[in-house]
């Protein structure tokens, strides 16, 4: 009895091998400015996560990123001091 | 040195100061992740105003952190009535107080252009989305520029229905 395999790394598109590989994707419908600030070279993915989250959440994730940069500059300059 | 905005927020309204929260937090408020190191406000001046920012970071040892010798607040009372803007370094961050900003205007027009928002520690003018951008815009700087391309992308997004996206 033959048994059939399926790979399903087989079936992977050349669009979604690129996404996984960090190539952002448009969304169909984006705009001008949308456009323009992805092709810029920023990375639209982190905006669309930001515009995900409420007023309020954003503020609370910006405080903790810049608590640990705090953090790592404090710490770096310990390191450096010694 | 920490950055604390919510609480330099809580203790300026506290204070009873009237104020508008722009720069970067405002930034991230509307949705642009940008790692921002101050607090910017806009807020009238006048002796009255100022000594509300003054009660507001009393106990923060405040000093004018842009000064040579970094004069403390309390060391400059008698000049409160002639600042046009403050720039502090407390114990709970840097907190810069303008009583106007390029591209809006003085702090009258600033409010015009602001729009409350509540949050879970109260209730906080922020400046609206266009505002920003042309605060940016004036502002001019590359990191500026490079958030007004942000902003105009979100203002975009925001004009169409959710669900597109």
């Amino acid at each position: 009895m033959s048994v059939l395999k399926v790979y399903p790394d087989s079936m992977m598109d050349a669009a979604t091998l690129a996404q996984m590989n960090g190539e952002y994707a448009m969304p169909p419908d984006a705009g001008p400015a949308w456009r323009a600030a992805a092709e810029y070279g920023f990375d639209m993915s982190l905006i669309e996560a930001s515009l995900k989250l409420t007023p309020e959440q954003r503020l609370a994730e910006h405080q903790q990123v810049i608590d640990f940069l705090i953090e790592l500059q404090e710490s770096s300059q310990a390191h450096g001091a010694k | 040195m920490a950055q604390n905005d919510q609480a330099l927020l809580t203790r300026l309204k506290d204070s009873g100061l009237e104020f508008v929260v722009i720069g970067g937090l405002c930034v991230v408020y509307h949705g642009v992740p940008v790692a921002t190191f101050d607090l910017d406000i806009c807020c009238p001046f006048g002796e009255e105003n100022v000594r509300k920012i003054a009660s507001a970071v009393k106990d923060l040892h405040p000093i004018h952190r842009l000064t040579a010798n970094q004069l403390s607040l309390e060391q400059t009372r008698s000049s409160f009535k002639d600042l046009k803007n403050v720039y502090l370094q407390t114990d709970l961050g840097k907190l810069d107080c303008l009583s106007e900003v390029a591209g809006l205007g003085s702090y009258e027009q600033v409010f015009q252009q602001s729009i409350l928002h509540r949050m879970s520690f109260g209730q906080f003018r922020m400046l609206s989305l266009d505002a920003l951008i042309a605060a940016k815009v004036a502002a001019g700087r590359q990191k500026d520029l490079d958030a007004v391309r942000l902003l105009r992308a979100v203002k975009e997004r925001s004009a169409k229905p959710r669900e597109l996206f």
